[in-house]
């Protein structure tokens, strides 16, 4: 029993190396780009909002699932599916509710009758319950289905991609604002040691307050002391070069803040046209696009200025790009799907019809599953204590007295 | 009044562009046109909006931060983002109990505008970092929240002692129910689908949407979880508020925004300090 133990601690168990199958980048267990991963769930999502047919989604939900299961983390995140497939769960019930009782979508097919609620004339003049049509309800059900889809797609990503990696990849003109989130995410789990340490510094002095007054005698030095912190940490940021501002020449800022404005006026301008009906189509979507593009340009040249190193920068590899492509491919199938035969891809509920597979939903399923065999596994918890040992810190009592040196750990993690 | 983060015309001009183009985005079902393809498709609009939201946020927020932010101001918001994401879970559980704003509300306050808009949208963002809670809502909460410390910011500078945590409750209230009937109005095509009593009616005039949205967020969220959120919020002001402040407005002061920074000639004996700063 010990030589288990010792031995699954040095190298993953033999098990599990023989149940994954063959990947393209070998036997290695390593963390994907965590932007492989969101673009495989956006494609599935992409995929899921090009159906109704509750057969596919259902298919696309346990093919999410199933890659979730086999290769995600024992990250604190990656546990957050259960919680999404819940939610999903509730936004199906909610559309079915909300049927019931507000009506909508009525049918021949009547179930049952309820009882009828006519409100008054301020509340819209709409009635309350009233027949129930079969069609009604699966008409919510097919709706309601395809958005718990779409979300659980997101609650893959959630899942699988490391949020602080992902971070990593932002652009530079959005170098500051990520710094900040950087040091909210290392500063959060100090705040609790904080806490800790004012509660043992009041029980010192003998206050036994309960309540209301305890409260304020915990959370004000805690705020207090996360303030002097934040200063410290400043100070510590300002020596090794961070937040610094580079001497950028007006004439480029003039350049860039044009672009943004410009495109800004652009979107404004397109939003109306997508809005308004009377207005030629050109000033709709295409002019929202447009605008959209510049004010992207202006911001990406404005990024370009900013000086920043990268250590340990997340490579794109043959993996990472396999794993995105099946999610874009997914998207793609569903879309041709569609094309060829969209009375399969929305069943029409009235007259009542059984939803069918056709051959390219399933293609597209197979290809969202393929995820689950052609990345490779995830690094496993001891591989990753060994290489980031302030993850097993209890209380961040270390990680306090070094403020830089730990954010600049967080931010590599 | 200390201003942690400047804004320049510039950037006010931008936010404010920004700002009207994402109000469309929550607000699009009370002025969707009935053209008969849209209505064949009806997902296509909150999707071009999805996908158009972030976008207009990561632009605001590289625009704020683009005159190059303090590293001060940079912890201090780093910090009070950690804060914030800590309170958040805390109510989450409980109807009602919403103890993120009055946090907000404060120390938009007390270190201005530009910093309260950063501060909302980064505490959101880290919270759903934090509770692995990335999702198309995300951007609608942190521009909502952002607005809520840009307010903040903008309320009248003299107010001082008893006056001001009036107001900023007052201020609280208000916002937790405006924060409330945004989200309502964001979710509102989504949660009903489309053909029921209360969802929005493309091409029917304003105030019959109005209407029906008045009635769907009554019904749903506004008595209960919204006036939850509101009595949180201002009595937690009123609790904590004076100390909140007193000991916020202290880090202002010692951070000392404001003060110019100036570069003398050393004194010759001091050894030659060439050594630039490593980058991060």
């Amino acid at each position: 029993m010990t030589e288990q133990v010792t031995a699954g601690k040095v190298a993953p168990p033999p098990t599990q190396v023989a149940r994954s199958g063959p990947t393209i980048a070998g036997r290695l267990p390593r963390a994907l780009h965590p932007g492989a991963w969101w673009l495989w769930a956006l494609g599935l999502a992409t995929a899921a909002n090009h159906t109704t047919n509750p057969l596919p989604l259902a298919l696309l939900v346990a093919a999410a699932a199933l890659v979730v299961v086999r290769r995600r983390t024992d990250a604190p995140w990656a546990f957050a599916f259960r919680l999404y497939l819940v939610l999903g769960g509730m936004v199906v019930a909610m559309r079915i509710v909300f049927r019931l009782v507000f009506g909508g979508g009525q049918g021949d097919l009547v179930l049952f009758h309820l009882p009828e609620i006519p409100l008054p004339a301020w509340a819209a003049g709409i009635r309350l319950f009233g027949p129930v049509a079969a069609e009604q309800l699966l008409g919510g059900f097919y709706d309601g289905l395809r958005l718990a889809t779409m979300l659980i797609c997101l609650g893959a990503a959630n899942a699988l991609a490391n949020p602080k990696r992902l971070l990593r990849a932002v652009p530079g003109a959005l170098y500051a604002v990520s710094t900040a989130v950087v040091v909210a995410l290392s500063v959060a789990p100090q705040l609790v040691e904080s806490v800790l340490r004012v509660r043992r510094a009041r029980r010192l002095r003998g206050a036994t307050g309960k309540g209301l007054r305890a409260l304020r005698g915990i959370a004000l030095p805690v705020l207090a002391d996360a303030l002097d912190r934040s200063l410290a940490l400043a100070a510590a940021m300002d020596s090794r070069g961070y937040g610094r501002t580079a001497a950028i020449p007006a004439s480029h800022r003039a350049l860039t803040g044009g672009l943004v404005l410009a495109g800004l006026v652009g979107v404004c301008v397109g939003t109306y046209g997508l809005l308004d009906a009377t207005v030629p189509s050109y000033l709709g979507l295409p002019m929202l696009l447009t605008g959209l593009t510049t004010a992207v340009v202006g911001m990406l040249l404005a990024g370009r200025r900013v000086d920043r190193s990268r250590y340990r920068p997340d490579r794109w590899g043959l993996a990472d790009v396999v794993v995105a492509g099946c999610g874009v491919v997914t998207a793609a199938v569903t879309a041709a799907a569609g094309s060829v035969d969209p009375a399969r891809l929305y069943p029409p509920v009235s007259p009542l019809t059984w939803p069918e597979l056709t051959p390219l939903m399933l293609l597209a399923v197979v290809v969202a599953v393929a995820p689950a065999w052609l990345a490779p596994p995830p690094p496993t918890r001891t591989a990753e204590r060994t290489s980031t040992p302030v993850t097993a810190a209890p209380a961040g009592a270390i990680r306090s007295a070094t403020p830089g040196r730990d954010l600049q750990r967080e931010a590599h993690r | 009044m200390t201003t942690a983060l400047r804004v320049a015309p510039r950037t006010a001009v931008v936010l404010v562009l920004a700002s009207v183009a994402a109000l469309a985005a929550f607000s699009w079902p009370f002025f969707v046109p009935a053209r008969p393809e849209s209505m064949a498709r009806t997902t296509e609009a909150p999707l071009v909006f999805i996908v158009v939201l972030p976008v207009l946020v990561a632009l605001v927020l590289a625009e704020l931060s683009s005159g190059g932010v303090d590293s001060k101001a940079l912890a201090m918001l780093g910090v009070l983002a950690a804060v914030n994401a800590a309170l958040r879970p805390l109510g989450a559980g409980t109807a009602g109990i919403e103890t993120v704003f009055f946090l907000l509300v404060l120390a938009g306050r007390v270190f201005g505008p530009g910093f309260g808009f950063l501060l909302g949208a980064i505490s959101l963002f880290a919270s759903a970092l934090l509770t692995a809670g990335v999702g198309p809502w995300l951007p609608f909460q942190m521009l909502a929240a952002a607005w809520i410390g840009l307010g903040a910011g903008l309320l009248p500078a003299r107010l001082r002692g008893r006056v001001e945590v009036a107001v900023l409750a007052g201020y609280g209230a208000v916002a937790a129910y405006g924060y409330g009937l945004l989200m309502n109005l964001w979710f509102w095509p989504f949660s009903t689908g489309a053909d029921t009593q209360l969802s929005y009616v493309a091409g029917a005039p304003v105030l019959e949407n109005l209407h029906r949205f008045a009635v769907f967020t009554a019904v749903t969220s506004t008595f209960g979880w919204d006036t939850g959120r509101a009595i949180t919020t201002t009595v937690a002001i009123v609790l904590v508020g004076p100390a909140v402040l007193a000991a916020l407005r202290r880090a202002a002061r010692r951070a000392a925004f404001d003060a110019p920074v100036t570069f003398a000639v050393p004194p010759p004996t001091a050894p030659p300090g060439d050594r630039q700063p490593s980058g991060p």
